[in-house]
Formats: C-alpha cells, sequence, structure tokens
C-alpha cells in the first residue's frame, strides 16, 4: 500500500481525472523539501479530497472524545484509537512518504531510526510515564496508588462551576500510549 | 532454652547476603576471597557453636505466607545442629581449600558465591522447621549443586553431569513435596488446623498417622518421602548423577558429594524416622522394608561400583553412595541400634570422606592424574597427605580401633538384632551388610595402596602441594583420631542428641561405645569382613576388570537414564516442527485448540452445568442486526478472496457496534466501531503479505479447521452462559453505579467517589486504573515487541 512499492505494481486505481493532473509538472529536478502530492500515487482524487477532511474531523472529534470521556460517552482509549485511525488514513491514502516528509519534514527514507517512528516511540513511552506518574502523585499526598480526585471550581465566568478530575491525567496517559503503540504497529507493518 | 532468634536467621542468611557481596570482594581482593568467604563461613560455624553452648533447643518462626499456613520456620535439636555443624565446619575448610586449588582458574567470583549460597541452603535444610521452608532450601542446595558441577561450562562432560544431578535431585524434590502435601492435609484431619510445622508434626505423629492410616495414604507418604530422600543421596537406582558430579572441582566434590549435601537425605530419613516409626513399632514395618532394604541394597550395589571404578574420585563417589547406603539402612532398622549406627556414622562419614575427597584433589592437582591405574607410591612425594590418607582409609574401611569401626559394629548390631526379631528372610539382613562391607573394606585398603609401593611409569613428576591445600585435610584426619581416641566424648556431646532427634518421644538419651572384648555375633560379622576382604584383597584386579566386564546394557542404572533422555529429546525433536513450524496459522491452530481444549477440560471437570434455555428475549430490531451478523459470519467462510473476507468480517464487526448501541452501551460501540475501523484497515495493510490459498484447502484440512472452529466456537458460549448465569450475593455493579457519579452533596473535592457521569469509563480511569495501567503496558509491550520484530528481520536477522 506505500507508495514505494507502487511503480512496481499496475496502477489499478488509477483514474483517467488523476493521469491528467498528473502529467502536468516536468520539472527534472523536484525541490527535496516539496513532496510530489501526485507522483506515484494509486489512490483516486475523491479518496485524496475526502481523507483531507475528513482527518482533521476525526482528529477533532477523538480530542472531544477524549475530553468528554469523564461525563459522556469516549474516554482515552476510543479517542486514541479513532486518532490512529485518523493518521492511519492519512497512511493508506498518501502512503508512507507523506507522513515522513510532508507533514514531519524530514526526507531521510528507509533510515531506520526514522522521526516517525521514532516519534510514536517516545509518544507511548511518555504516556507510560504519565499514567504512572499520575498514579504515584496521590502517594506525595498520603493515598494510595492510582487514587484519583474530582475538583469542582465555582464562579468561572462564562462556565459556572467547572469540574476538574485528575482522572484527566491518567486518561491522557492511555490516550498517548495507545496512540503511539497503534501507529509505531502500523508504520512498521506498513513499511514492510 | 528456646534458641535466640537473631542467632538462627543469621546464620542461615549470612552466607546469602555475603554471596550477593562476592562480586564486589572479588573486584577487590581477586583470589584472596577465598579467605574472605572462609571467615564468613567461620562466623557461621561461631554461631552454630553459640547456638549448641547455649543448649539451644526449639523453634523460631518468622510469619512467611500466613494465608497458606507457611512460616518461616527454624527448628534447632541434635540433629539440626550436627547437620549446621558440618555445613559451616567443613565450610571453613573447603573455602581455605580453594584459595589453593583454584589458583588460576575461571569464574572464581561465580564459583565463591555459590558455594556460600549452597552454604546458607545447606544450613537452611538443616535448620529448616517448616515443610515448605525445608522443600525451598531442599530445592536451592540442588541448583547451587548444578552451577558448582557445571562450573567449567565448556566442557560437555560438566554440562552433562550437572543436567543429570538437576534432573534427579529436583525431580525427587518433587516427590518429597508431594509427600510434604499430603502430611499437610493429614495434620488437617486429625489437629483440626492443616500445619506444615515439623516440630507440631513431630509432636502430633500419633494422630496425624492414624489420619494417613485412615485414608490410605500412609505408605505413598512414606514412599515419596523416601524418594525424596533417595535421589538427594544417591540411593540406588538414583545413584548414578553422584559419579558424575565429579566433574565439579575437587573442593565442590568434597563439600557437597560427601560432607553436605547429600547428607541432606540421610537427615530427612533421620528427621521422619521418629515419625514414620513410632515406639514398639513391628521390626519389619512398612518403614523398615522400604528404608534399610533401600540403605543395604545401596551399601552394597555402591560399594561394588567402587570396586569397579578406574578413577579416584569415581571410587570416592560410590563409596559416599555406599556409606549414605549404611546410614539409611542404620535409620532404616526398628531398633535403637539402628539409630546408633545412623547417627555416629553421619559424623564419622564427613570426617573421613572430606578427608579423602580432599586428598584425592591433592593428588589430582599435584600429579595431574586420577587414573588408578596410573597413580602409586605417593607417599615420597606426598608425605603428610599419605598419613591423613592411610587414617582415613582404614577408618572408611572399619578397622578397629578407628572411628568408622565403631559406627559399622553398630549397624551389624541393628542387622543381627533385626534377623533375630524377624527371623527367616531376615537373616538376609546381616549377610547383605557383610558383604556391602567385604567391597568397602576392598576399595578402602586401593584407595591407600596408592600412596605405597612402586611408582608405575605412567606417573610423571608430583609436586608438594601449598600450605592451605595441606592443612584442611590434616585438620580433618586429626578430627578421625580424635573420634577414634575418645569416641565416647563426641558421643556425650554431639551425637547423643542427634540419637534423641530420631528416636520416638524425644527425651533426652545418650549411648557409649567401646573396644569389643568378648565374641559377640557382631564381632563375628567384623571379623568375617576383614578376613574375606584381606583374602580377596590380592584378586582386586580381577575384580575390577570382572565388575566392569559385567556392567553393560539395561543392569546399568545409566542405561535407562541416557534411554529416558534420549527419548525426551528425539521426541522434541520430533514434534517441535510440527508445533512450531513458523507458520502463523499452525501456531493458532496449536495455541486456539490448547485453549479450547483445556477451557471445555476444566468446565466438565469442575462440573458446571450450562444455564436452561428460556427464550430469546430479545427486541426484533436486535434479532435482525444479529441475524445479519450471522449472515456475515457465513459469507466469509466462502469469500473467494482475503479481500472479500476481510470486508465481510468487518459486517459482523460492526453489526456487533450496532447491537451494542441497541443495548444501550454506547461506549461499548463506539470502542468497537473505530477498533474495527482500524482493524480493517491493518488487514488492509498486510492482506498481500498473507499467503493466498483462497478455495484451495485440502479436504482434511478444511475438517481440521472446522474442528479447531467448532472447539473455540462452543468453548467461548460455554465461557459466556456460565459467566452471565452466575449470581453473586453481592454485586459489584451497584458500588460502581452508586460511587461514579457526582454525590449528591459535596465540597469542593471529592475523593471516595467517581465524580464522573460516565461510568464505563470511571471504572477504566479510577476504579479499575490498575488493570487499565496493566493494559496499556501490554499494548506499550506489543508495539516494542512488532518493532523490534521488524528491524529485526530488516537487518537479516532470522533468529
Amino acid at each position: 500500500m506505500s507508495g514505494r512499492d507502487a511503480s512496481a505494481r499496475p496502477a489499478e486505481g488509477v483514474d483517467l481525472d488523476h493521469v491528467a493532473e498528473d502529467a502536468a509538472p516536468e520539472d527534472p529536478a523536484p525541490d527535496d523539501d516539496a513532496y510530489d502530492y501526485e507522483a506515484g500515487s494509486e489512490t483516486t482524487v475523491v479518496a485524496r479530497t475526502v481523507v483531507r477532511f475528513v482527518v482533521p474531523i476525526t482528529l477533532v472529534t477523538a480530542v472531544a472524545l477524549l475530553l468528554q470521556g469523564h461525563n459522556l460517552p469516549g474516554g482515552g482509549f476510543i479517542g486514541a484509537v479513532l486518532t490512529a485511525a485518523a493518521v492511519t488514513l492519512i497512511y493508506v491514502i498518501f502512503g508512507l512518504d507523506y507522513v515522513r516528509t510532508a507533514v514531519l519534514g524530514s526526507p531521510r527514507f528507509g533510515d531506520p531510526d526514522d522521526l516517525a517512528v521514532s516519534i510514536y516511540r517516545w509518544m507511548f513511552g511518555l504516556g507510560l510515564a504519565l499514567a504512572a506518574t499520575s498514579g504515584l502523585a496521590p502517594i506525595l499526598f498520603g493515598y494510595e496508588f492510582l487514587t484519583q480526585a474530582v475538583v469542582f471550581v465555582e464562579h468561572v465566568p462564562l462556565y459556572g462551576e467547572l469540574e476538574f478530575a485528575s482522572a484527566l491525567a491518567f486518561d491522557l496517559g492511555v490516550y498517548f500510549t495507545v496512540v503511539g503503540a497503534l501507529l509505531t504497529i502500523v508504520a512498521e507493518v506498513g513499511a514492510e | 532454652m528456646q534458641p535466640t532468634p537473631e542467632v538462627v536467621l543469621a546464620v542461615v542468611f549470612l552466607p546469602f547476603a555475603a554471596a550477593a557481596f562476592v562480586p564486589f570482594v572479588y573486584r577487590a581482593l581477586g583470589e584472596r576471597t577465598a579467605y574472605a568467604a572462609a571467615a564468613v563461613a567461620l562466623v557461621c560455624f561461631g554461631l552454630v557453636s553459640r547456638l549448641y553452648l547455649a543448649g539451644a533447643h526449639g523453634t523460631v518462626s518468622v510469619e512467611w505466607i500466613p494465608s497458606l499456613g507457611v512460616s518461616l520456620a527454624f527448628y534447632v535439636d541434635g540433629l539440626a545442629l550436627l547437620i549446621a555443624f558440618l555445613a559451616s565446619g567443613v565450610g571453613v575448610l573447603i573455602l581455605t581449600y580453594s584459595g589453593g586449588y583454584m589458583h588460576g582458574e575461571p569464574g572464581q567470583a561465580k564459583y565463591y558465591a555459590t558455594l556460600l549460597a549452597f552454604m546458607g541452603s545447606m544450613l537452611g535444610v538443616a535448620l529448616a522447621g517448616d515443610l515448605v521452608a525445608l522443600f525451598v532450601f531442599w530445592e536451592l542446595t540442588s541448583l547451587s549443586s548444578y552451577l558448582l558441577i557445571g562450573h567449567y561450562t565448556s566442557e560437555s562432560d560438566s554440562m552433562y553431569a550437572s543436567r543429570k544431578s538437576m534432573l534427579v535431585t529436583v525431580a525427587g524434590g518433587l516427590f518429597m513435596l508431594v509427600g510434604f502435601v499430603l502430611l499437610s492435609w493429614a495434620s488437617g484431619q486429625a489437629l483440626g488446623a492443616a500445619t506444615y510445622s515439623v516440630p507440631v508434626l513431630l509432636d502430633n505423629a500419633e494422630a496425624v498417622r492414624t489420619a494417613l492410616e485412615n485414608a490410605g495414604l500412609f505408605v505413598p507418604v512414606l514412599l515419596l518421602v523416601a524418594v525424596g530422600a533417595a535421589t538427594k543421596s544417591a540411593q540406588v537406582p538414583f545413584h548414578i548423577w553422584l559419579p558424575n558430579a565429579m566433574e565439579a572441582p575437587t573442593p565442590v566434590s568434597a563439600f557437597l558429594h560427601s560432607a553436605t549435601m547429600v547428607k541432606a537425605g540421610v537427615y530427612l530419613i533421620g528427621r521422619f524416622r521418629p515419625f514414620f516409626l513410632p515406639e514398639g513399632a513391628l521390626p519389619l514395618g512398612e518403614w523398615t522394608l522400604a528404608i534399610a532394604v533401600l540403605g543395604l541394597v545401596t551399601m552394597t550395589v555402591a560399594a561394588v561400583l567402587a570396586v569397579g571404578s578406574t578413577d579416584i574420585k569415581e571410587l570416592l563417589a560410590y563409596s559416599t553412595a555406599s556409606h549414605l547406603g549404611l546410614i539409611i539402612a542404620g535409620f532404616g532398622f526398628a531398633n535403637e541400634y539402628g539409630a546408633e549406627a545412623g547417627a555416629f556414622h553421619i559424623l564419622n562419614h564427613a570426617s573421613f570422606k572430606a578427608a579423602l575427597f580432599l586428598v584425592a584433589g591433592i593428588v589430582a592437582h599435584e600429579a595431574g592424574t586420577r587414573k588408578i591405574d596410573h597413580l602409586g607410591g605417593l607417599r615420597k612425594h606426598l608425605p603428610i597427605t599419605a598419613v591423613v590418607a592411610t587414617l582415613a582409609s582404614l577408618s572408611m574401611a572399619g578397622i578397629p580401633p578407628f572411628n568408622g569401626f565403631y559406627s559399622k559394629e553398630l549397624l551389624f548390631e541393628a542387622a543381627y538384632d533385626a534377623a533375630v526379631h524377624v527371623g527367616g528372610v531376615g537373616w538376609l539382613f546381616p549377610v547383605v551388610a557383610v558383604l556391602g562391607s567385604v567391597f568397602t573394606f576392598l576399595y578402602s585398603i586401593k584407595f591407600a595402596s596408592l600412596f605405597f609401593g612402586e611408582v608405575p611409569d605412567e606417573l610423571g613428576e608430583v609436586h608438594r602441594p601449598p600450605l592451605v591445600m595441606l592443612v584442611p585435610p590434616a585438620l580433618l584426619g586429626a578430627l578421625v583420631l580424635a573420634i577414634s581416641a575418645s569416641p565416647n566424648t563426641f558421643l556425650g556431646a554431639l551425637v547423643g542428641d542427634v540419637y534423641a532427634s530420631v528416636l520416638p518421644g524425644g527425651g533426652h538419651h545418650s549411648f557409649t561405645v567401646s573396644l569389643p572384648t568378648e565374641l559377640t555375633p557382631y564381632v563375628l560379622m567384623s571379623t568375617i569382613t576383614i578376613a574375606i576382604g584381606a583374602v580377596s584383597f590380592p584378586f582386586y584386579d580381577r575384580l575390577h576388570r570382572g565388575i566392569r566386564a559385567a556392567l553393560r546394557g539395561p543392569l546399568r542404572a545409566n542405561w535407562w537414564y541416557d534411554g529416558a533422555v534420549d527419548g525426551v529429546e528425539a521426541l522434541s525433536a520430533a514434534a517441535t516442527p510440527r508445533i512450531q513450524n513458523g507458520l502463523l496459522r499452525t501456531y493458532a491452530t496449536w495455541a486456539l485448540a490448547g485453549v479450547a481444549a483445556l477451557g471445555l477440560a476444566g468446565y466438565v471437570a469442575s462440573g458446571v452445568s450450562l444455564p436452561a434455555f428460556t427464550g430469546v428475549g430479545l427486541a426484533p430490531a436486535m434479532v435482525l442486526v444479529l441475524l445479519v451478523a450471522v449472515v456475515g459470519a457465513v459469507a466469509v467462510d466462502i469469500a473467494p478472496s482475503h479481500a472479500a473476507g476481510v470486508l465481510t468480517l468487518s459486517i459482523l464487526g460492526f453489526m456487533v457496534a450496532i447491537f451494542y448501541i441497541l443495548a444501550d452501551a454506547p461506549d461499548l460501540a463506539l470502542t468497537q466501531l473505530v477498533v474495527e475501523t482500524l482493524v480493517l484497515v491493518i488487514f488492509l495493510l498486510v492482506l498481500d503479505q498473507l499467503p493466498a490459498f483462497y478455495g484451495e484447502g485440502r479436504l482434511s484440512r478444511t475438517v481440521r479447521d472446522g474442528a479447531v472452529a467448532t472447539l473455540v466456537g462452543a468453548m467461548v458460549a460455554a465461557t459466556v452462559l456460565v459467566t452471565t448465569s452466575a449470581t453473586p450475593a453481592d454485586p459489584i455493579a451497584e458500588f460502581l453505579v452508586e460511587n461514579a457519579g457526582v454525590p449528591a452533596e459535596h465540597g469542593s473535592v471529592i475523593l471516595n467517589a467517581g465524580g464522573g457521569g460516565n461510568v464505563v469509563n470511571v471504572i477504566l480511569v479510577d476504579f479499575r486504573a490498575f488493570d487499565t495501567m496493566g493494559e496499556i503496558s501490554v499494548v506499550g509491550m506489543a508495539a516494542l515487541a512488532i518493532l523490534t520484530l521488524v528491524r529485526m528481520r530488516e537487518r537479516g536477522e532470522t533468529q
């Protein structure tokens, strides 16, 4: 599915519109930083256009699910899987290189320490650390490991009463762990 | 008086603590670590002496696993103190001797750490007052023995030997554990509360024994404990590991495989003797039939094998098994002479055999060979060693007035006494005892003769041993002399208490020995032994060759061991390619079938019954959704390609999500939806890597897969039915629902409630946050594992 083996395969998904658009740039030496959005892609323009709209909406939805999880359906895990699904969608439609070069700005391809995966690795490491820290913090106050508290703040302008749950920190830990882990898997398996 | 808890705990745990520091000490002191370790052993010896001098007798207990009735209890009595004296005292000598012997050898830090850990384990075995603690220390001695036998890790003989000792002794230990558990169960029947405490079991021996007999478990428990002792003390037919264990450095052989570890089995027999052999027991009860016969057979067979040995350490190894047989036989007889023989011979054997092993170490180290044929006339080069060897050999042969004579005489007395009371077949006891002693006499004299006579041509240059290697055997030789000169002092001071420990009823007993002044049947037996031995010694070489020629095929216990191990290895080598052939589907088949079969077997074994069918009771919409899901499931099976299969599978997944929505579970539905989407995408990513065998499966494979699928389905269905029909008395759901939300009245900070409207999420991040913590750790680990595997493959590593 990744862009690099597309040339070896017949481009089954390429339709006429795509070819017409594709024919335009004839620049023999493209800029290293600029990603060639069309070359070698076997996905349709419809898919690419839809993804451009859907991914931001999905990401916002994911964050909303994460934040509202305490009181409404949602939570860290659901938000994380949704985020991962959104990024995976970019992978599927635009290929692995796109995230590496256009999103993260690293032109190095095939580098074993490639930026995307190392970011994901950091992400799940940090997530685990955050979850563990949020569990350890109550011990400082003399409570048991992973005791959660809720704080209500009154008289906030516009909102009135606001509820802050310490569980959110733990949930964020869950979120980052799951996003990092899933994307590591997707990126590595996809690169295979 | 009661033992001081601190002292007892220090005796056992000081060596372990010291072992942990050995690597650092070794970095600072190098080869002189030996003396530091010897100092630790000396401290232990001092602590044991302090217990002894204070007349300590009783139990020290530290709580360990109270919920299972297991405590870290130590029981101090005569038997425990004697073994503890041996472990720490011989430990001092051995560690000092190692300073000379191990000069320039590899892996010294590991060696000293393991020796110290062994010493701690052995002290633990000796002092353990709880069956579980006893078992743990027991297996720790096996473990350290394994490491020490395999000290030369690059030699295949060492590896073979260490594996053999590990398999035999640990397997025996497991038998013993089963025996202990049964004992504890019986104590629960008899005393109302199950206990693992050794003194409690011994004090209530009568009641526990009756409970065991009523359950028909008396003989099985006796045999289970006997198997544990026999494997550890190298009794026939489990003696095979001991000669191989001589691959270990000689100090180890002297310490573990003559003076201490192999005494653990003897200790166990002595410890349980008052339990299994009550006062007034029959002269030929179950105990005598099992234990005395085991001991006498071992004594004779091992002595014959010792005559057939070609290597001095092999000779000493078989001789050790033979003498342990003597002790066990002594404990096996239901008369007090037997108890006396066993108790006294523990001390005697340790004194002369440890000395002989150290002598063998000097010979191997300085003469460069251990072959009996190549050795002779060593007296000229090793004069002091020769004196020690001669003394110890004469004691081993049972020649008066040396200490070995007294304990052997007591055994003859016990065997004769048993024969008189049993009559008939019982006369085999003294006959076998004499026969075994004749062979003991032969190999003992052979060992001593290595120091006399002509020097063979094969013997090269012999060096003088360093002082640190000479002093320990000389001290042990002096001990042999001291016991020989004044046996009754040692009997009164040490052995008498041991004797009291192995007699039923406890109380203080002691006994004395003296050189015979009149002709008794057992004096006659000793005379016959020495006479036959002396007459047949000129034919030693012929006997030696005859024994070697006769040892072929199934007559050797090793033939059985090697056959069994090779067979298991072949079976494993044949099974592995079938179960783990590198194809994911094979792994999945075995894993799923295994889990399902075990799960179903568990349900059948525990006799759960499935709830009766009470109608569907679902809304029509739900039924419709489930029907679509079933259609999707069927479609997966007949899908023509992977892509179609995956897409159809997601129909099933999305229908389940809809089912959750209809069942008022929005969180589950959301999770199901996003996971389903992500799985679909990942599936599509890896799809072209999968083998395409759609529609070309053979009938046999289809049938097999169908069977596995049915099995898994049945297991899952049964699990769902069983778990959902369970109605706990106090369901936790109510607690969760009551406490998840914001309480009606609350301050600005809530700690005792979730404070969230979404119960599911509050459970995940608050009530059951520990579970979630574990789950995200697993997710992280899975990612790391995949990362590692993929990267390894990219670099061309396949293993």
